[in-house]
């Protein structure tokens, strides 16, 4: 009888060890989907940006884009902030950054981002994260109703993580990827 | 003449009553006979009658000609022609049936591709609308097809075998304010779930 137990329990032990390696195993085809996911959280975050910062976006939309956008970082995520006229970059949190993007002093605040793409690709670190790095320009345009115009271009580096979660709904186990985003650093600002 | 005492009489008597009762319990049983006869037989006619409303299309619903059925093979009558008639009406009742949920699911197909198709435009919509009020209010005009604004909404992102990898879980709430403000849909429907009013309760998306 114990010796049929032990048998039972090797064979329930296989079949999970096999499906939790299904599970783990990331094909190049999943590859390809989580890389493309968290590529398109950056160009979300890109589009996010642009709202608040558009002195057209109502106040009370500003606020709630504001809140989606922080469900897109880590918790303690920093802003890098720089500007042509000093040398020093300044890092906020992410929630001040919005904040006071949504409050400059421009009559019309015109943000697009572009070129993006993986510096550094997401791999796989010991905790079972997946980390990558993605570079992005944005380019900056505030004018004010004097005819007062600043314009510039910055490239950063926003880190990734991704990770695998599972959550219940409706009674089914659904198995997504979480994809957070990390520090956006700038790396360099131009004109 | 005759001398007839009174022993003898007595006898007499008593032969000509047992007599009588032989012949009374004889009749008694030919017409209880008769009586089954007849009743099997009116139960043998009216089974007939019931089997052929059943083939004949006499305006009864699918359920009563079920009930009619039963009630006939309750009889539990034996004869060959009667057993040969309720396969027919079984027979015929089957293919009503399989008929009944063809056409059933034909609508529901037909529903659901239409709210598919529906839920659709409204994204489109939403994702090019002119103004945040456009926006907001083909979102409420969609939102009205859910049980719920809190209605899962479930993106995958991989799907190879059984395995499916999905994007963060969100709402549709919160997802018909995601095409609001990324304007653009990227992704197409992949499963509709609807609760017991008809809406929907549960919405998968897939990637394009």
């Amino acid at each position: 009888m114990k010796r049929i137990s032990y048998i039972l329990m090797l064979f329930i032990g296989f079949g999970l060890t096999q499906t939790l390696s299904a599970q783990d195993e990331i094909t190049p085809e999943r590859k390809r989907a989580i890389d493309s996911l968290a590529m398109e959280k950056i160009r979300d975050l890109g589009k996010y940006i642009s709202i608040i910062g558009s002195k057209e976006t109502p106040f009370s939309e500003a606020k709630r884009v504001i809140d989606r956008t922080l469900e897109l970082f880590v918790d303690d995520a920093q802003m890098g902030v720089s500007s042509l006229s000093r040398e020093e970059i300044k890092y906020y949190p992410v929630r001040e950054y919005l904040e006071r993007l949504m409050l400059l002093n421009y009559d019309n605040v015109t943000i697009q981002w572009f070129n993006i793409q993986y510096i550094s690709d997401l791999e796989l670190q010991p905790d079972g994260k997946y980390v990558g790095v993605i570079t992005i320009y944005q380019r900056f345009e505030g004018t004010s109703d004097d005819g007062l115009v600043y314009k510039d271009t910055t490239k950063k580096d926003i880190t990734v993580y991704v990770e695998r979660k599972e959550t219940q709904i409706g009674g089914k186990l659904i198995g997504f990827w979480d994809v957070l985003l990390g520090d956006v650093r700038v790396i360099e600002t131009m004109k | 003449m005759w001398h007839i005492n009174k022993k003898t009489f007595i006898l007499v008597l008593i032969s000509l009553f047992i007599g009588a009762g032989i012949t009374g319990c004889k009749s008694k049983k030919k017409l209880a006979r008769e009586q089954a006869a007849m009743e099997y037989q009116n139960k043998v006619e009216t089974a007939k009658k019931n089997l052929k409303s059943i083939m004949e299309d006499n305006g009864f619903t699918l359920r009563e000609k079920e009930r009619i059925l039963q009630d006939t093979k309750d009889m539990n009558l034996n004869e060959p022609e009667i057993l040969s008639m309720i396969r027919e009406a079984e027979e015929k009742i089957k293919l009503e049936k399989a008929e009944i949920r063809a056409k059933e699911e034909k609508k529901a197909a037909k529903e659901e591709k239409g709210t598919k198709e529906t839920l659709e435009m409204y994204f489109n919509d939403i994702a090019a609308a002119p103004s945040v009020d456009m926006a907001n209010r083909k979102a409420n005009q969609a939102l009205d097809l859910f049980s719920s604004p809190q209605v899962p909404v479930l993106i995958i992102i991989s799907r190879s075998g059984n395995l499916v990898d999905y994007d963060r879980p969100t709402t549709i709430a919160r997802y018909l304010n995601y095409l609001k403000d990324q304007k653009k849909n990227l992704n197409r429907i992949d499963n509709i779930q609807y609760d017991e009013n008809g809406k929907i309760s549960e919405l998968e998306l897939i990637k394009n």
